[in-house]
């Protein structure tokens, strides 16, 4: 994750995890397609982020947002249906910013949560990756319900 | 009838409306149907080739149509329809 993260650094990464019994195994890199034409329109973000996202380049835009490529994330929920594993966690760089998650992620993953059901997910926990310490990156974990963020517990397995 | 559900963004198209009801035998007939019951919907969902954008998924009873039959998959009364926008976010510092 945190090698994806610097791989497409200065642009926002983003991906998904999964496993079983709490414990992820599995890394799905998902393309971000925010520099697409018209991308900004159908997720969600705010009207004021929708006209700040139309004024920057495609390469700004990768900068400070993400859409994630909706084939890539299908071919990945198959994949981790097929494989008897649970989704667990939806990750995401902010290659400048904390590791905590900004409004337009708190707003957008209050606005999935009627989503994940009906296509037959968990709601998951969101991962944020702060690269503003390049040698030091900084992970974070939240659950985001109705709103209000909470820490996630994580630990990392040796 | 065909129950669709509307995400979010697309729901200033629908009045505000986050479930219509249509008539179609398949995915393309109900986008068609969308757009003329709410002019835009298919600017939104399909790209100038026809092609559905990557930034968006149709589920048909919990099922993806790019692993049916795209938009030729058939409809028939009583399913249920759920178009899907792009997981997203973004850093808000630079507003």
């Amino acid at each position: 994750m945190v090698a994806h993260a610097r791989e497409l650094d200065p642009y926002e990464c983003c991906g998904l995890l999964a496993g079983t019994n709490g414990v992820v195994s599995h890394l799905y890199r998902i393309k971000n397609i925010v520099a697409l034409e018209g991308a900004e329109k159908l997720s969600s973000f705010d009207p004021a982020k929708v006209a700040h996202l139309e004024r920057l380049s495609p390469a700004e835009r990768a900068e400070i947002a993400f859409v994630m490529d909706m084939q890539d994330f299908s071919v990945a929920k198959k994949d981790i249906r097929n494989k008897g594993l649970e989704l667990q966690v939806v990750y995401h760089s902010h290659p400048h910013d904390p590791a905590r998650p900004s409004t337009t992620d708190i707003k957008i993953a209050t606005d999935y949560e009627e989503i994940w059901p009906k296509i037959n997910l968990p709601i998951p926990a969101y991962l944020l990756i702060s690269l503003m310490e390049k040698s030091k990156p900084d992970i974070r974990g939240y659950w985001i319900t109705e709103g209000m963020v909470t820490q996630a517990h994580i630990t990392t397995l040796a | 009838m065909i129950k669709v559900r509307i995400p979010t963004p697309l729901r200033p198209l629908t009045k505000g409306q986050g479930e219509v009801e249509t008539k179609a035998a398949s995915v393309l007939e109900m986008i068609e149907a969308l757009n003329t019951a709410h002019p835009g919907m298919k600017d939104r969902l399909c790209d100038d080739t026809g092609e559905l954008r990557r930034f968006v998924n149709i589920y048909v009873n919990e099922e993806d149509i790019r692993f049916l039959k795209g938009k030729e998959t058939s409809l028939k009364d009583g399913d249920e329809v759920s178009i899907v926008p792009a997981i997203a976010g973004g850093t808000s510092c630079h507003m």
